[in-house]
């Protein structure tokens, strides 16, 4: 007679729920994959396409060729051209552009002398124009300015040559996409558990467990495994759709990565039998998931990264299972990184899961009595 | 041998007291009718037995397990059958009789032939594939039963087995029990139903949490409190039934009033005469006929036992 006495049969069992239940699990497998694609394509922070007005009060060559130049960057999309900088500032106003150029009307023949090479140049100063930049949204007021930017020229510092390693595009999709697989996870899974032992105790079913020989740890254990497995396709499903849909390639093992989601898995799933042995019923066990679930959103370092969250926040986010798996997916997909890079992380999972599946089953007997 | 034997055992839940002090046995291979108004601690008392509470202090054993240090041997040894179906109603008669079977740690063969023989027993063969929760009430109540009893148990708690179910279901669940006892194993049930505490082996009534008396049903009937020295029981024959009880209840010579399908019992003084009593109603215009003595009914034991306790 031992703790996990009854575990297979449990884990049968639940397969068989679930086989009776198929509405249930073609919405356990399509939920990840469908908030992937929305959120996906909706947590974007690469702006592009920023509505610009110009005003060109010079209208030479050198002004057009300008005008062109921008164009070309992508972040920009010309909406219209105005005759004065007061119409400029009125349609910021309005908000129908977030950018206005103005182009001065000596643009082209300072230009013409900067290029021109004659050593007055200089006195005179290089080309300007002014730029109006909308800063209510800083993400697209940082964007525009990138569409700016040229390199100082500063012959006393030393040259930097930066090598951007791992995501050269500096895609946000590249970054975004794995951490929203582990966040998305982690709500399917933790609300997949949540619900199991509320619903036995709310139909009477574990009445009959209870005085049955049957091991806490058996129960909660084989409880978990069918639902791990579902975990595990969902992973592989949401990392096909980053491919298909975002482009998004694993830079390390696929296999190393689908075996380091086990360990989140099951802390996640553990997570959710502990709300079971805390709810009284579904409707709680709803609550109590979304309570737990949306505020590690933020604090899983998928959002903001964890060396800006002030002390008290990062102890918090070093408790939640999503954080390591954040680390463990970003590593894997972006830097390729291999298991001896990512230990820590599967360590932190393993213990989190022993606390976690301890604790409920502790929280479990409490119930009995 | 005993199948369960109590002493002393005692739950408080704070400051209430659900089982206060019982003491009593239950012996292998009888009907042990646990009665007693809804509240008294029925439900404690079998919840400690079965290993599920621990007792605030006394001790028992069940099958000769101490329910407190060998709590996983008593659920081993035990079945239980709870009055709220609670299989897994998604799951067929056969899935939930699987998982019951591999819980108690049957499998193969072993799994196989239990099942085969279980289902021959309740004769639930023809419902194997369907779903629990498309089952009749009675037909639920048996795969209860056959659940509970995959294992094999010696002793099996039945708690109100047969709430809400059709009478010929309810003839059929006790028949299946008469047969259980009748190969030797123990049945400890509670029921709100006479009929049923008459078939019992033996009875203990639990009231305010203590048990008040204890043996077989005409024992019961037997016992000085329930029919007190200087009174009668007589049953009476009536047209008007609703009427003659009405004109009846509140006489000073009404020790007690009762309709029993279409006849008062009525319990009086030994020297009240049946003619008074005849004259009384045909007075109030329901008129009785054919007055007899009877012998006190177990309904008449437990009403009189409830209402003298309730007035200390």
């Amino acid at each position: 007679m031992n703790a996990f006495n009854g575990m297979w049969a449990v884990a049968a069992k639940e397969l068989l729920h679930l086989k009776r239940d198929p509405a249930t699990l073609v919405i356990a497998l399509l939920i990840p994959v469908i908030q992937l694609t929305i959120f996906g394509f909706a947590i974007d922070f690469d702006v592009r396409h920023i509505s610009t007005v110009i005003v060109d009060l010079d209208r030479s060559t050198e002004s057009r060729s300008y005008v062109d130049s921008l164009r070309t960057t992508d972040y920009l999309q010309i909406k219209r051209y105005l005759t004065s900088p007061e119409e400029a500032e009125d349609a910021m106003r309005r908000g129908d552009a977030r950018v206005a150029v103005i182009i001065p009307p000596d643009f082209g023949r300072r230009a013409a002398l900067t290029s021109g090479a004659t050593p007055s140049a200089a006195a005179h100063g290089p080309a300007q124009v002014r730029v109006l930049i909308d800063g209510s949204d800083n993400q697209v007021a940082i964007r525009a300015r990138m569409a700016f930017l040229r390199p100082a020229v500063d012959p006393t510092l030393p040259e930097a040559r930066i090598n951007m390693l791992y995501n050269p595009d500096m895609k946000t999709t590249t970054f975004m996409i794995p951490g929203l697989i582990g966040v998305i996870l982690q709500l399917v899974t933790v609300a997949l558990t949540s619900f199991s032992l509320v619903r036995e105790r709310e139909q009477g079913t574990l009445e009959q467990l209870m005085v049955s020989p049957i091991g806490r740890l058996g129960l909660m254990v084989g409880k978990v495994i069918p639902y791990a497995l579902i975990g595990l396709v969902e992973v592989v499903s949401v990392l096909i759709m980053g491919r298909i849909v975002f482009d998004v390639h694993v830079a390390g093992s696929v296999a190393l990565l689908i075996l380091l989601s086990i360990p989140f898995i099951i802390a996640a799933l553990s997570l959710g039998l502990l709300i079971s042995t805390v709810a009284q019923n579904q409707a709680q066990a709803l609550q109590l998931t979304l309570l737990i679930t949306m505020p590690s959103i933020l604090m899983s370092g998928f959002m903001f990264p964890l060396d800006t969250m002030p002390g008290p926040l990062y102890m918090v986010s070093m408790a939640i299972p999503v954080t390591y798996f954040m680390q463990i997916l970003r590593g894997v997909v972006v830097r390729g990184a291999g298991f001896y890079d990512l230990w820590p992380s599967v360590l932190a999972l393993i213990v989190i899961s022993t606390i976690l599946l301890t604790v409920s089953t502790m929280r479990f007997r409490k119930t009995l009595a | 041998m005993n199948a369960i034997q109590i002493n002393g055992l005692t739950r408080r839940f704070g400051s209430f007291t659900a089982v206060d002090n019982l003491s009593f046995n239950v012996a292998k291979g009888s009907i042990f009718g646990f009665l007693g108004p809804n509240g008294s601690g029925k439900s404690t008392c079998i919840r400690m037995l079965c290993g599920l509470l621990a007792p605030t202090s006394g001790t028992a054993t069940v099958n000769g397990y101490d329910i407190v240090r060998e709590s996983e041997q008593v659920k081993m040894s035990i079945g239980y059958m709870s009055q709220a179906f609670s299989l897994y109603r998604d799951l067929s008669v056969d899935e939930n009789l699987t998982f019951f079977g591999r819980v108690y740690g049957l499998k193969g063969d072993a799994l196989k032939k239990a099942k085969e023989e279980i289902v021959g027993l309740v004769g639930i063969g023809a419902y194997m594939d369907r779903r629990s929760g498309e089952l009749s009430g009675g037909w639920k109540q048996r795969l209860a039963l056959a659940a509970a009893l995959i294992h094999g148990p010696e002793l099996v708690f039945l708690d109100e087995p047969t709430a809400g179910i059709d009478p010929v279901a309810r003839r059929d669940l006790w028949d299946l029990l008469f047969e259980l006892a009748g190969k030797g194993k123990t049945l400890f049930v509670t029921t709100h139903y006479m009929d049923e505490a008459e078939r019992c082996s033996e009875i203990g009534y639990i009231y305010n949490s203590k048990l008040m008396v204890r043996g077989t049903p005409d024992e019961l009937k037997a016992l000085p409190d329930v029919s007190p020295a200087g009174t009668k029981r007589i049953s009476i024959g009536t047209h008007t039934p609703a009427a003659s009880l009405a004109a009846l209840r509140h006489q000073p010579f009404t020790l007690d009033a009762t309709l029993v399908e279409s006849e008062i019992h009525l319990m009086t003084q030994n020297e009240t005469l049946d003619e008074d009593v005849l004259r009384t109603m045909a007075d109030a215009g329901a008129p009785g006929h054919d007055p007899r003595p009877i012998a006190p009914s177990l309904e008449d034991v437990f009403v009189t036992l409830t209402r003298r306790l309730a007035k200390q």
